[in-house]
């Protein structure tokens, strides 16, 4: 069986979980690669759980929050958004790809927004290649 | 040098203007940390680049300042710091570890040779009362051969160093900003204890994400590293990052928050908050 990238997608309660559900009730054509954990904000996910993700197996992480100014708990997004910046430039000195982690932000009404976010992230992560299979190639290497 | 700090510790004591003097003290030949209260024990305080009087503590993970301070919230404590130290004074505060208002620094300046040997880039406090200036190690070979490795350079360079990693939690013990009771790093959730070599991206990366934003670049955690993994090195380069991203420098500035305490009153990478990220 050829690899398909496994992403593990944090998404907040409020607007991209809807968001997702929406896409899902209106039979969207989606790439099936997304795992999908609801947390109540954007801003609950930290670094941690995101290394977590990579270190059990995930080839890519996809953090969705509501858009800026949207925020249920007001500011968990911009939280998160720094949050975020910070951890893949960390990744990327470390010699992970940036691309591996993306957060975006989709409202409850976007769909359309959350099927175009989850193909993009698909795409690029498959053209990455698995995660793994570098820290393999490392250690017989 | 240590004739100057012991007249001024003096000096403040008799003046009243500090109640205690927190500083190395020597004695039967070993440097610990020491309350002077007394002006008659002056003449055992001592200064070292060995100890940095903002560790922290272990097993108790409190740091001996904000321990003094939580004790006693009212007294007045001068503490004698190098550079680096009052960097870490600086960001403690921020998270309120320490309270600064409390605190009087006393600033001391590093020679050229303990600046070389710390690799360090500012060995000054920005309050410097006693010592002369001398310019910090600008260029490190480590950052900048680094920074012109390709991406997959870089990983393969970053999973030898950390698969020497023995897990002997030196670097989070001597890092003057760890300071949470609980720590990740410890937690079977994230960390599977009793296994060699760590895992890739946990473990050392836990800590990497918990602290870069509030590293002082002290390169305790390079020091205490029993294997040589070059620390010091990744948070310069993260340093650097950092200000570009935020243009932020921990330890520089007490008005300055810390990018990832602020709230919404201020927001920096505007820009980038339209297409997400």
């Amino acid at each position: 069986m050829s690899w398909e990238p496994k992403i593990v997608g944090f998404l907040c309660n409020w607007c991209s979980y809807r968001g997702a559900d929406l896409a899902g009730t209106a039979r969207m054509k989606c790439s099936p690669n997304v795992r999908t954990i609801r947390v109540m904000c954007s801003g609950r996910v930290e670094p941690t759980f995101i290394l977590k993700a990579f270190q059990l197996g995930a080839d890519g992480v996809l953090v969705l929050g509501c858009h800026p100014g949207d925020c249920h708990y007001t500011e968990g997004n911009y939280k998160t958004l720094r949050r975020m910046s910070l951890l893949k430039k960390m990744l990327a000195q470390l010699g992970v790809e940036e691309e591996r982690v993306r957060l975006d932000w989709v409202s409850a009404s976007e769909g359309d927004h959350f099927v175009s976010i989850v193909n993009d992230m698909t795409e690029k992560v498959r053209a990455l290649g698995p995660f793994r299979q570098n820290s393999e190639e490392e250690k017989h290497g | 040098m240590i004739g100057n700090i012991r007249d001024l510790a003096r000096k403040w004591l008799e003046d009243k203007e500090v109640d205690a003097i927190f500083a190395l003290r020597e004695q039967n030949g070993y440097l610990a940390p020491y309350l002077f209260t007394n002006v008659d024990k002056l003449g055992s305080m001592e200064i070292s680049t060995q100890y940095r009087l903002s560790y922290t503590c272990r097993p108790s993970k409190e740091n001996i300042l904000s321990l003094m301070q939580r004790k006693e919230p009212s007294t007045r404590i001068g503490i004698v710091a190098r550079g680096c130290e009052e960097r870490a004074l600086i960001e403690l505060a921020k998270r309120s570890q320490i309270d600064l208002g409390k605190t009087k620094i006393m600033g001391i300046a590093c020679t050229q040779e303990e600046a070389i040997e710390c690799k360090c880039e500012r060995p000054y406090p920005d309050n410097l009362v006693l010592g002369q200036k001398v310019e910090g190690v600008s260029q490190d070979e480590n950052v900048d051969a680094l920074l012109n490795k390709s991406i997959t350079e870089r990983l393969a360079f970053w999973r030898y160093q950390f698969s020497k990693c023995i897990k002997c939690y030196g670097c989070r013990n001597a890092c003057p900003m760890c300071f949470c009771k609980d720590c990740k790093m410890e937690q079977g959730v994230f960390t599977e204890t009793g296994w060699l070599p760590p895992e890739i991206p946990m473990f050392l990366f836990i800590r990497f994400s918990h602290i870069s934003e509030r590293c002082i670049w002290c390169g305790e955690c390079e020091k205490a590293c029993p294997v040589d993994i070059p620390l010091l090195t990744l948070f310069k380069l993260l340093r650097r990052d950092i200000k570009d991203l935020f243009d932020y420098e921990a330890g520089m500035d007490m008005t300055q928050e810390a990018p990832l305490l602020t709230t919404l009153d201020e927001m920096p990478m505007k820009e980038e908050l339209a297409s997400g990220i």
